[in-house]
């Protein structure tokens, strides 16, 4: 298999990982919604700090740090880096949105810090990830 | 196709008988670098323009133009 092939391959995979990943945040935000666990000091709590974290680094520098050179160049070409760019941009669209709606929705069901902050971050996050997952999808 | 751009890319490349995978492996980008950039999807770099030139043996000019020329 040529490096071509294979970066082919390890973008249809990335992009399919993305995917899933966003649909997991967006599901673990729903589920923990109201359960201060999850949002308070502790393993569960900061959990969610490492895997935004996580996905944050790798939507920044598409991951694969242990690929050699010219593969990870490949994965990361000019197509890639202009998806990631779109979708970075995206998910901080959704954020700000998500941000306001939290704002407006505390008026009239207030709503706990941690529980706001995890739909910004999630949402914001699992947007980016969709968003890059389709357009690695859509334009193959 | 981005407003007002037209490429020949996919032209020239069959005119030397070259695949989009062989062109990328030439250019150093992935194959789906080359087909977006021939469907008109993808604009690429002045880099990349120059590079897919160069591989291909012709122009800048001749590979892209304004849609108007």
């Amino acid at each position: 298999m040529t490096d071509i092939e294979t970066a082919e391959r390890m973008s249809r995979g990335r992009a399919a990982v993305m995917a899933l990943a966003a649909i997991v945040l967006a599901v673990n935000v729903t589920i923990q919604y109201g359960d201060a666990a999850y949002a308070s000091a502790g393993p569960r709590g900061g959990s969610w700090i490492v895997v935004i974290g996580l996905w944050t680094f790798i939507l920044w520098n598409g991951g694969g740090l242990r690929l050699r050179g010219r593969l990870r160049a490949l994965l990361n070409d000019e197509l890639s880096l202009q998806n990631r760019a779109r979708a970075l941009a995206l998910g901080f669209y959704a954020a700000v949105l998500l941000a306001l709606a939290c704002y407006v929705a505390n008026w009239s069901r207030p709503m706990a810090t941690g529980d706001a902050l995890k739909i910004v971050s999630g949402g914001g996050i699992s947007a980016a990830l969709l968003r890059y997952a389709w357009l690695e999808w859509r334009l193959r | 196709m981005p407003e007002g751009l037209a490429n020949r890319l996919r032209e020239h490349r069959a005119e030397r008988d070259l695949t989009q995978a062989a062109l990328a492996e030439m250019v150093g980008v992935s194959r789906k670098t080359i087909n977006t950039v021939e469907n008109g999807v993808f604009v690429p770099s002045t880099t990349l323009a120059l590079k897919l030139a160069r591989a291909l043996g012709c122009s800048v000019e001749s590979l892209f133009s304004l849609a108007e020329d």
